[in-house]
Parts: structure tokens; C-alpha cells; sequence
């Protein structure tokens, strides 16, 4: 289990308290669960995403990761239109444990509404509540 | 709730990495940062070390000892009866269940004999004071002076088809240790070794107790030591450079390699429910009619008269998908509910080609087997299905197709004869 200051929280995402991280790209926005999440969850054998073109609201569950330990829902950080998914996760779920913020993405969304970004916590928000949480 | 006990070994765990969690009131490694599915595949591919120290030790001796365990274990301790009747002997071990006077299951055990008036019990984590009052209350007059030894030494399982192999690190005279030794048979012990056991020791000279058990479905031991030494024995099978190598495995790989082997968790898979029609019927002391029992005692009479209203079978899936087993229902074809799952993981080993499930232990798997792994696990149902029927698992999330089955994980190696491995 990593120690919080082992963990790698980078700057340019936003974290959601589900443990979903989102990061502005293009006009988009990308999804995916960070560094604690994996830690967590330990080694991801399977996720379940949704068909593009799907609508999920803020905090919606929008599929599932599952472990050797556990299956568990991944929610909505942000709320809008599934444009793409990563498909490399079907075949390789283990990118999300080895990159959560890079190949390991799982959703790109067009936002419906721009002020969800903004209620995401910044990593030394984000820090402080897993802080309260240890 | 105090907080959970830590094994000799706990702080090995915490410096190398090992995500803990809580198991048996102890906290435990689940897996290292190799993962579980490494950890699982080198235990059928190689060999793993698993930090046992949470499992329970009861030492009972005296002169009713043997006429105890007789009437609360439900194994036959008189292996052969008649005028030439002859007990379990030292150096042999048994598995079985206590059962309460109803015949549901207190705890499983492994009954060590040491000698006609020494036995050690080994029974799950947390369990050892239970089980040692149960022992108690039912002592009504014998002899038999019964102790939980859990504090007092320390125990690795050594799995894996290379674990003899591993062992001739280890051991001193390693080859007259392991020359015969068959499954469920021990060797040494861990304080003075009565005279009809063969000692057995480390290099350095500490005595250990060496068991051809364990809880993986694979060849391996167990190995009992004095508490100073376990932390040097952990650390000299782990060597780097040893050769053959093994690797650290935690709870989570133990898990997925019982399930796979059809071994029953207790409290999960047996439990406070009578002890029958399940895949586990070698637990209990059959006649050779394989209907009426060898011996009475105590639950036994609960299991011939309860009337049978479930039936516990394993099943495998079609893909690695699980189920939360805490809302799992299982429903027959109609959608009708027709029980609850009590195991449900991914045995990472295997997968299915055409209609047979393959191990990347199997002689003749299909050419570039590479298995992503199976659910499986045990389900617990209203009436008997057949072998080969299909029920479905389902949750709030999802429905999973599975079969019902009479065995896991194929060409497991527990059994092995022991010149195949050395």
C-alpha cells in the first residue's frame, strides 16, 4: 500500500471524492480513477465502460472496475456525453494500474455543464481528504 | 473492536510493501506488489510462501486425549477397527470439522498426531480460544490437558510444485528428511520430538515440525517454528538468489488457489448449517455402504436425522467476472431464485477451450494457452443441480452465467508421489 506522500497526484487533473480524476483536453474532458484508486484496488483485471454516445449526470455510475479483491462502480466526476472510450482497457486492464492519468484513461466527455469541473477538488484539497480519511 | 493482531512476520510486511487488510482479527498481507495474480500463478507454476501465523494451535495431551477427539472431531481417529484395530499413527494427520449438537460446523481442523496421547489441532484464525472452551466442556472427566499454542510458535505454507526443491535450501540432511513423505504426513516437531516422529531441522539447528498440508490445491508443506526463528527461515526462502526461487504471496492468492482447489472456506463455505451434501463428504467418517458413519459423535446424530433443505456445490464460469457475494442470488433458468453464493473469486490460472476448462498446469493444454481466469466458487442452493447445468449469479450490476461443476482447477499437484518433485 503506498503511503499518501508516495502517491502520484499530478497538477493538471481535478479529483472527485469518489476517487475519479478528470482533466480538460481539447475542448473535452478525460476520466479516469487516480493513484489511490488503483493502489487500492490492486491489480485491475476487467473494466466495464460505457458506448459512446451515452448521457451520465454528475456522480452517475457510468461502469465498473474490477480486482482480484472486489468489483467497483466508477462514478460521474464531471456530468455530459461519452464522445469516446478507451478500448485498449478491454485487453489491457492492467494500464489502468500502471498509468490511472495516462493510457489508463477510460472516458472522454463533452461536458453539460462546465461548472462540475470547477466543484472538483485540486490536489492539495484532494490530499486533505484522504488526509481526514487515513 | 481492538485493534487486529499482528504476526511475527507484520512488520516484514508493512517494510516490504504488502497491502493489509483485516482477516481473522489479524492484519494480514493481501498481496505484495507483485500482485495476486503473480502470486497465484507461481504457486501452480513454481512456488509461493504464504505467513500463516494467524491460523490457531491447540495442543492436547494426556490419556483422553485420543477418546476426545474421537467424539468431537468428525474424522476416525481408529483408522482400522476390529480385534487388529489400529489408531491414526504418529507422524499422520487428519482433516475434519467440529460440529455443534446440531451438526453445523464450530471451525475445520487439521488433527496432527504426535504420539497416542499428543495431538496438535490447527483450526482458523481467531478460533483457538473457541474451539479450546468447546474441548473443554465436552472433556466431562478425561484426562486430557488442552492448550492454545497460537502464541507460542509461528507457521509458513511453502506451496508450489518446486517447494521440495525450495526446501533443500533450508533443511538439514534435507534428503533424508523428504526421501518418503506422503501427503498428509509430518515430520519433527517444534519442542521435544516424541520418539516415533523423525526430527527435522534447519541448518542452523532449530527444530521444526514439517507437514505435507496446505490450503492451495497444490504440492507443498506447512512449516511450524519456534517464533525467534520464523523471521530468518521467511527471510532465507526468500532469498534473491535462491535457487529454485519463491516469491511472498498474500490472502488474496490463498483464496483464489482454495477456490480453485475446492476447498472450503470455514465461516463462508461451512458454517453454523448441518454438515452435508456438500462437495466436502471425505470430512466425515463414512462406512464403506457410504451411508452410515464408523463412529457416532458429537452432531453426528443432527446430521443423519436434519432434513436435507440445501445442497453447497461448486460451479465455474465463462468468463473472469465476479459476482458481490454479500447481494449474490442464484436463479435457474426460469429466474427463479433457487439459493445464495458463498465464494465467489478468479481462479487466475485457467480458462476454457472448446467445452473443457485447462490449467496452465495442464500436460495438454491447447497450443499458446494463456488464461485470463474463471470465476468460480460455491453456491449454496435450494435443491441439487446436475454437473453441467447452468444457473445464473446475479447482483444489483450484473447476471453471470455459470456451471454448475464437480471439480475447479484441473491437474493440481498435491498429490504428486513425492520422487517427481525432489
Amino acid at each position: 500500500m503506498k503511503e499518501l506522500h508516495e502517491l502520484n497526484l499530478p497538477e493538471d487533473v481535478r479529483y472527485s471524492q469518489d476517487h475519479e480524476w478528470a482533466r480538460r483536453e481539447n475542448g473535452r474532458m478525460r476520466i479516469g480513477i487516480d493513484d489511490y484508486a488503483q493502489d487500492q484496488l490492486g491489480e485491475i483485471v476487467y473494466v466495464e465502460l460505457p458506448r459512446t454516445g451515452e448521457v451520465f449526470s454528475k456522480g452517475a455510475e457510468f461502469g465498473t472496475v474490477e480486482s482480484v479483491k472486489a468489483v467497483s462502480e466508477l462514478f460521474m466526476p464531471v456530468g455530459g456525453k461519452v464522445t469516446a472510450v478507451n478500448t485498449a482497457l478491454a485487453d489491457s486492464p492492467e494500464l489502468v494500474n500502471q498509468s490511472p492519468y495516462g493510457e489508463g484513461w477510460m472516458l472522454e466527455v463533452e461536458v453539460t455543464d462546465p461548472a462540475d469541473y470547477d466543484s472538483l477538488m485540486t490536489k492539495a484539497d484532494y490530499l486533505k481528504q484522504l488526509k481526514a480519511e487515513a | 473492536m481492538s485493534p487486529p493482531a499482528q504476526t511475527p512476520l507484520y512488520p516484514w510486511h508493512i517494510e516490504n510493501n504488502a497491502h493489509m487488510g483485516t482477516f481473522g482479527g489479524y492484519s494480514m498481507p493481501l498481496w505484495y506488489p507483485a500482485g495476486a495474480r503473480k502470486e497465484h500463478l507461481s504457486v501452480i507454476t513454481s512456488a509461493g510462501l504464504f505467513d500463516t501465523s494467524h491460523m490457531s494451535v491447540i495442543r492436547l495431551s494426556g490419556p483422553g486425549a485420543f477418546d476426545l477427539l474421537q467424539y468431537c472431531f468428525s474424522k476416525d481417529l481408529w483408522v482400522a477397527k476390529g480385534p487388529d484395530r489400529t489408531k491414526l499413527p504418529p507422524g499422520k494427520c487428519a482433516y475434519g470439522v467440529f460440529l455443534d449438537e446440531h451438526g453445523g460446523v464450530l471451525d475445520d481442523a487439521i488433527v496432527y498426531v504426535l504420539s497416542p496421547e499428543q495431538y496438535l489441532v490447527v483450526v482458523n484464525a481467531g478460533m483457538g480460544r473457541i474451539i479450546c472452551e468447546h474441548l473443554q466442556r465436552q472433556q466431562s472427566g478425561r484426562h486430557v490437558t488442552i492448550a492454545d499454542h497460537t502464541n507460542h510458535l509461528a507457521k509458513l505454507d511453502l506451496q508450489g510444485p518446486q517447494s521440495a526443491r525450495v526446501l533443500t535450501r533450508i533443511l538439514d540432511q534435507p534428503l533424508v528428511v523428504l526421501e518418503t513423505f506422503p501427503y498428509f504426513s509430518f515430520k519433527g516437531s517444534i519442542t521435544d520430538a516424541p520418539a516415533a516422529i523423525q526430527t527435522v531441522r534447519l541448518i542452523d539447528g532449530t527444530p521444526i515440525l514439517l507437514s505435507r498440508t496446505g490450503y492451495t490445491g497444490e504440492f507443498g508443506f506447512e512449516l511450524f517454528v519456534p517464533l525467534a526463528a520464523v523471521e530468518g527461515l521467511w527471510q532465507d526462502l526468500l532469498k534473491p538468489d535462491g535457487d529454485p526461487g519463491v516469491i511472498p504471496c498474500g490472502l488474496a492468492a490463498r483464496d483464489s488457489l482454495r477456490a480453485g482447489a475446492m476447498l472450503p472456506l470455514s465461516h463462508q463455505d461451512i458454517g453454523p448449517w448441518p454438515f452435508q451434501n456438500n462437495p466436502w463428504r471425505f470430512a466425515l467418517p463414512w462406512a464403506s455402504d457410504q451411508k452410515t458413519f464408523t463412529k457416532s459423535f458429537l452432531g453426528s446424530a443432527a446430521l443423519v436425522a436434519a432434513e436435507v433443505d440445501s445442497y453447497t456445490q461448486a460451479f465455474v464460469g465463462f468468463d473472469l467476472r465476479k459476482i458481490d457475494v454479500t447481494q449474490a442470488r442464484v436463479l435457474n433458468a426460469a429466474d427463479q431464485e433457487m439459493g445464495t453464493v458463498l465464494t465467489c473469486v478468479t481462479d487466475m490460472a485457467i480458462d476454457r477451450h472448446g467445452d473443457r476448462v485447462y490449467s496452465i498446469a495442464s500436460p495438454d493444454k491447447p497450443a499458446g494457452f494463456a488464461p485470463k481466469g474463471l470465476c468460480c466458487g460455491f453456491v449454496k442452493l435450494r435443491e441439487p443441480f446436475k454437473t453441467g447445468e447452468i444457473v445464473v449469479l446475479a447482483d444489483q450490476r450484473r447476471r453471470l452465467n455459470v456451471m454448475i461443476t464437480d471439480d475447479i482447477r484441473p491437474h493440481r499437484t498435491a498429490r504428486m508421489p513425492m520422487e517427481r518433485m525432489l
